[in-house]
C-alpha cells in the first residue's frame, strides 16, 4: 500500500483541475432502487456488533468553517458516518446515502428512547470544492448541531488533511478520465457508510447492498443496550 | 511423490468415491458479489494461485499472472511470477471489497497472503502475510475467502487440536487484524446436528442468510491419497451438511443433511431468484438450496452429475451470470460439463467435453463466452506420472461448444501446479 497515498493525492489534484470551485451542486436526487431487504432482522440486543477497527482521526472544517478534529464529532455518541461529495450524481451512491440517513434519522427522532444517543456525519471527500459553505447548503434541510439527532456536514481544509481520514477508513476513491485522459468531475467510490460506537470504534459498514434503514436502526438500538449494560 | 500403477490409481479413484472432495471456487460469477468492480467485460488478467511442486522451478507456492486480452501481444502468455517462498498448500483466494487487494491461503502452513493486484495488476505485489489464524482462533487450513464491506470471511478447514474436521469462520478488517471468529455448529438444529466441518461460504444479504458447506480436516486433504483411501477411519471423516445462518447475528439457524461432502456454494445473481446450488463431491449430485416457504430454507436433491458409478468427481462449479447455466469440472475424467440451469428444481446435464487428464477450478467471464479451467486439487492428492498434467486453459463457449483457445503448460514453464483462478482488468480499469 505504499503507494497509495500519492495515488490519491494526485487524483485529488485531478480533481480539482476539472472541478472549478463554485459549479453547481448537484440536487438530493431521488434514488434509482433501493437495496432489497426481504426477511425480519433479528431483535436490536440478541446480537453484538463486531469491533472491526477504530475510526481514525483528524482535522476536518466544521459547519463554523473552523477546524476541529474529526473525533469531536465521532466520540461520545453513536455515530453513523458517510463519506461524499455534493455534486455527487450518481443514484446509487451519495443520494442512496443520504436518502437513508434520512429515512434512520426519522425513526430515531419518532423513538425518544434514542434521543442524544445517536449523531450523523456526512464528511466530503473533496476538500477543493465542497467548501463548508457548500455542504452546509447540502445539508440545509437535516444539519444540525443539537437536538435528538446531530447532524454535521463536513469538509477538510486539503487533500493532505483528508487523505488519512480515507487511509484509516479504508475508503477506496477514482477519479474518473474522458476519453482524452483527462479528469472527470466524476469521482468512482464504493459506497460505505460506518456505524461507529461512542468509543470511536467502527461496529459496522454499509455498502449499498446493506443499507436497510431498519437494520441500520437495530444496529444502533444494539449499541445503546451495550452502552447501558455497561453502565 | 510415491507414483501409483495405474491399476492402483484406478483403486484409488473407486475409494475417492466413497471420501473425498477438496475442490476449489473461481470465477467472476462467485466473487463475493458485494466486491466492487465486478469485470463485466473483457477480463486483461488470471491470476492463478499455484502450489509449488519439489523439483519443478523454485518449488515455492507463487501467484501467476498470465495476459487475457486478447488484444494484448502477450496474450495467453505468463507475464509475471511472485513466488512467497515454500509450500503451505496454496489453495484459495478472494478479492477485498475493493477488489484491491487479493487474499491467498494455504491450507498447510494456514498463511494468508495479501497482494495488491490494485496497483498494476499485470505485476502484483506481495504487501502483507497473515500467520496468526491459528493462535487467535484455533483454525487452521484457510480455504474461502469472502468480502464483506471493510473485512474479510475466512473459512477455515480445520483445527489445531486435532487436525480434524471441526473449524470454524474468522473475521479479519481489511488492514490485517483479527475481528471475530465463529465455530460451525455442532448442536442440534431442526432435527439435523451439525458436523462440525466446513469448506465454503456464500451470503445474500437480501435474505440476511450465510450458507456454508463442509468438507474434511487437515488429516485427511494433506495425506497422501493411497494411504487414505485405505483408512476406514479416516474415510468417514468428510462433511454431510450445511447449515444456513443468520447473517447479521452470525448464528446458525438451520442445518441440512446434504450427504456426500458438500462444496462449493453458488447463489443465483439473478435479482428475481432467491436460491444457490451446490455439488456434492462423493455422491455426484446438484443440491438446490431454496425457501422452504416457512420462512426458512430447505435443501433438496436435484440432479446427478455424470454417471456416479464412474466415480466422476465433481470438483469446482460456476454459475452464469443471469442463473441460467451451470458449469462443472469432474476431477477424474477430466470432464468439464454444462448444465441448463433455466428450472432449478431440475438441472439437465447438455454438454460434456473432455478438457484435461485431471481438471479441477473453472471460472467462466461475467458474460460467458469464455470459460478458464485448471488443473490442480490438493498436491497430495493430484493424479501420478503423466497424468499429472498441470495447466490454465481458455475456451471459448458460444452457446453449443467449447473451443480451446490457448493452454499454459505449468509443469513445462516450470511452475508448479495452477489452482485458483482470479480475474483482473487490463491497467486496473473495469471494462
Amino acid at each position: 500500500m505504499a503507494s497509495r497515498p500519492s495515488a490519491l493525492l494526485a487524483a485529488l489534484a485531478a480533481l480539482l483541475l476539472a472541478a472549478p470551485a463554485g459549479a453547481n451542486r448537484a440536487e438530493h436526487k431521488p434514488v434509482a432502487a433501493r437495496p432489497v431487504m426481504d426477511y425480519v432482522p433479528p431483535p436490536a440486543g440478541s446480537y453484538t456488533l463486531q469491533v472491526i477497527q477504530q475510526a481514525p482521526d483528524g482535522q476536518v472544517v466544521g459547519r463554523d468553517g473552523l477546524q476541529h478534529r474529526l473525533s469531536d464529532y465521532t466520540r461520545g455518541r453513536i455515530t453513523l458516518l458517510s463519506l461524499i461529495y455534493t455534486y455527487c450524481s450518481e443514484p446509487t451512491g451519495c443520494a442512496l446515502a443520504y436518502e437513508a440517513g434520512v429515512e434512520v434519522k426519522q425513526r430515531i427522532v419518532a423513538d425518544k428512547r434514542l434521543h442524544g444517543r445517536a449523531q450523523f456525519v456526512s464528511l466530503s471527500f473533496d476538500p477543493i470544492n465542497d467548501t463548508h459553505d457548500a455542504m452546509r447548503a447540502y445539508g440545509s434541510a437535516h444539519a444540525a448541531s443539537g437536538g435528538p439527532l446531530p447532524w454535521q456536514f463536513l469538509t477538510t481544509r486539503s487533500m493532505r488533511a483528508l487523505q488519512p481520514i480515507l487511509e484509516g477508513f479504508g475508503q477506496d476513491i477514482e477519479v474518473e478520465r474522458d476519453a482524452q485522459g483527462r479528469a472527470t468531475r466524476t469521482i468512482t467510490h464504493m459506497l460505505k457508510l460506518f456505524l461507529i460506537d461512542r468509543r470511536g470504534r467502527v461496529r459496522e459498514i454499509y455498502t449499498t447492498e446493506f443499507l436497510h434503514p431498519e437494520a441500520m436502526l437495530n444496529d444502533i438500538r444494539t449499541l445503546v443496550m451495550e452502552e447501558d449494560a455497561q453502565r | 511423490m510415491k507414483q501409483f500403477p495405474h491399476a492402483r490409481q484406478s483403486a484409488i479413484a473407486a475409494a475417492l468415491a466413497l471420501a473425498f472432495a477438496g475442490a476449489a471456487s473461481a470465477d467472476e460469477t462467485c466473487n463475493s458479489p458485494y466486491t466492487t468492480r465486478l469485470i463485466k467485460g473483457q477480463e486483461g488478467y488470471v491470476h492463478v494461485w499455484t502450489l509449488g511442486a519439489e523439483g519443478v522451478g523454485d518449488g515455492s507456492d507463487k501467484l501467476v499472472t498470465i495476459d487475457a486480452h486478447p488484444k494484448s501481444k502477450s496474450y495467453g502468455k505468463v507475464v509475471h511470477t511472485l513466488s512467497v517462498g515454500g509450500r503451505g498448500e496454496a489453495h484459495h483466494m478472494g478479492f477485498t471489497d475493493d477488489r484491491k487487494h487479493l487474499w491467498a491461503g494455504g491450507l498447510d502452513n494456514s498463511k494468508i497472503h495479501v497482494f495488491d493486484v490494485g496497483t498494476n495488476p499485470a505485476k502484483p505485489k506481495l504487501v502483507r502475510t497473515i500467520a496468526d489464524l491459528p493462535a487467535k482462533t484455533g483454525f487452521v487450513g484457510p480455504h474461502t475467502f469472502y468480502a464483506l464491506p471493510g473485512r474479510m470471511m475466512v473459512q477455515a478447514l480445520s483445527n489445531n487440536k486435532d487436525h480434524g474436521g471441526a473449524t470454524g469462520i474468522a473475521v479479519y478488517n481489511n488492514k490485517g487484524a483479527f475481528v471475530a471468529k465463529y465455530d460451525m455448529p455442532t448442536g442440534d438444529l431442526g432435527g439435523v446436528k451439525g458436523d462440525g466441518y466446513g469448506y465454503d461460504l456464500a451470503i445474500n444479504p437480501r435474505k440476511n442468510v450465510l450458507l456454508t458447506s463442509s468438507f474434511t480436516g487437515w488429516n485427511n486433504y494433506m495425506m497422501d491419497m493411497g494411504k487414505m483411501v485405505n483408512d476406514g477411519e479416516a474415510m468417514k471423516r468428510f462433511g454431510t451438511t450445511m447449515a444456513a445462518w443468520d447473517l447479521k447475528a452470525m448464528k446458525p439457524k438451520q442445518i441440512f443433511s446434504v450427504p456426500g461432502s458438500p462444496l462449493e456454494i453458488r447463489w443465483s445473481l439473478n435479482p428475481k431468484d432467491n436460491w444457490a446450488v451446490t455439488a456434492t463431491a462423493l455422491t455426484s449430485k446438484i443440491w438446490l438450496i431454496k425457501p422452504d416457504g416457512k420462512g426458512g430454507w430447505q435443501a433438496k436433491d436435484v440432479a446427478t452429475i455424470g454417471d456416479p458409478s464412474k466415480i466422476p468427481l465433481p470438483v469446482d462449479i460456476s454459475i452464469a451470470a443471469n442463473g441460467k447455466g451451470l458449469w462443472v469440472n469432474t476431477f477424474m475424467d477430466g470432464m468439464t460439463r454444462y448444465f441448463d440451469l433455466s428450472n432449478p428444481e431440475a438441472p439437465k446435464e447438455i454438454y460434456t467435453k473432455k478438457t484435461g487428464k485431471q481438471v479441477n477450478m473453472v471460472s467462466q467471464s461475467w458474460d460467458g463466452k469464455r470459460v478458464y479451467i485448471t488443473s490442480s486439487l490438493l498436491a497430495n492428492w493430484d493424479k501420478k506420472g503423466e497424468d499429472n498434467e498441470q495447466f490454465l486453459a481458455l475456451y471459448h463457449w458460444n452457446g453449443k461448444e467449447l473451443t480451446e483457445q490457448w493452454r499454459v503448460d505449468f509443469n513445462k514453464e516450470k511452475l508448479g501446479r495452477a489452482h485458483h483462478m482470479k480475474f483482473s482488468a487490463k491497467g486496473g480499469k473495469q471494462t
